[in-house]
């Protein structure tokens, strides 16, 4: 695949969802949220024509949004070597009163955050519902490793989870 | 709370951000157009700076220790000698750094790629390590044996008083700076500050990734 900006604009406007999730996920705070944003489109798109087709679309972008993630988390200096400033927000969200239960959403994000850096991966994946093969693919583990470990932090989280709720 | 209704409740929410996220595209378009390094790549050039430094400087103690080996004396040369090697040892780590850089793809399986990131930012320690061994030759390599010969007894004292205090401290920095000691108060003071902040959760997060490949 060749770096095509068009090609590469709606793929991600097609799965901008698992930028924001991903995000999310590992940054709490919303200014660090939106550089952590900035820089999994980066290298997204750095990859784009490094896109190998023998995986999906989703497996290669969560791969990089992971791997960004959690790179991310460990760096204290945010990205100090572009060359140029960066755009302002790519991704906004708009309060829309779709009588989601946001409070038990955020509780779960609470219990997720808690989790560790590798977990929060599986655990995003298994919330997103991808089958243990495309797990396993992301992760680079076998597929009864996968199982073994979506079970404990299943449990896991739902202990956190009826401790908050309950 | 059950798994179907935790799932239930991410899906509700899944369905909720389909209609309230909105891609700025004007933004998004400007990413393409940016003269961006990956930020795997941004930290190659200061250490192939580093690199070629250290190569120079090597290069230029070997020829001093070649040319002057005749004429030196020699706690110039054992001292330079030890100098030179440690810095080759250091060498050798940031050689390796730049293979983990360049054998490195965001785009790769989480663990494997975690694993090669974690490892080039935690061998960072190890060039701390070799920095604190080189203490002591910085006390020998100006003293000769017509120093020593003509000095007094407590010169002499003082001086292989230093070199012994430097030793001690160059081997105890080498021997006890490693990641078990993270929560002792002096490893905190020295490696306290943003920069240190990624090595020491570098190696936090390599011990989950083996942690993951021993669960069964």
């Amino acid at each position: 695949m060749t770096r095509d900006a068009p090609a590469f604009l709606a793929v991600i406007e097609a799965n901008k969802g698992i930028i924001y999730k991903v995000a999310n996920f590992y940054c709490r705070n919303a200014d660090n949220r939106k550089d952590l944003v900035q820089e999994i489109m980066v290298q997204l798109w750095l990859s784009f024509n490094k896109y190998d087709e023998k995986y999906s679309i989703t497996t290669w972008m969560y791969r990089i949004a992971l791997n960004v993630s959690i790179s991310f988390y460990r760096k204290e200096n945010r990205r100090d070597t572009i060359n140029h400033p960066m755009p302002g927000e790519i991704l906004i969200l708009y309060e829309a009163d779709t009588g989601s239960p946001q409070a038990e959403v955020e509780l779960l994000y609470r219990c997720i955050r808690e989790l560790k850096e590798i977990d929060r991966a599986v655990i995003l994946l298994y919330l997103e519902g991808s089958a243990q093969q495309e797990i396993a693919e992301i992760l680079g583990l076998s597929l009864t490793n996968v199982s073994t470990k979506v079970s404990r932090i299943k449990q896991q989280l739902k202990t956190a989870f009826s401790n908050l709720t309950t | 709370m059950e798994d179907k209704d935790i799932i239930a409740l991410w899906r509700f929410y899944d369905d909720s951000l389909k209609q309230a996220l909105v891609l700025n595209t004007k933004n998004a378009e400007e990413i393409t157009k940016l003269k961006v390094q990956s930020f795997l790549a941004s930290m190659k050039p200061i250490k192939v700076f580093t690199l070629i430094i250290g190569i120079l400087w090597v290069g230029f103690i070997d020829m001093l220790l070649v040319n002057l080996y005749h004429v030196a004396s020699p706690f110039f040369l054992i001292s330079m000698g030890v100098q030179v090697l440690l810095t080759k040892l250091a060498i050798g780590v940031y050689v390796y750094q730049l293979v983990l850089l360049h054998g490195t793809d965001v785009s790769e399986p989480i663990l494997a790629t975690q694993e090669r990131i974690a490892r080039l930012i935690s061998s960072t320690l190890w060039i701390t390590r070799l920095l604190f061994l080189q203490f002591p030759v910085w006390t020998t390599f100006y003293l000769s044996m017509g120093m020593l010969k003509g000095s007094n007894w407590w010169q002499l004292v003082i001086t292989l008083g230093i070199t012994g205090v430097f030793t001690w401290i160059g081997v105890w920095f080498f021997v006890n700076i490693k990641y078990e000691n993270r929560d002792k108060r002096w490893f905190q003071l020295i490696f306290r500050g943003r920069e240190w902040t990624p090595v020491m959760k570098s190696r936090e997060l390599l011990g989950q990734i083996s942690e993951y490949r021993d669960e069964r």
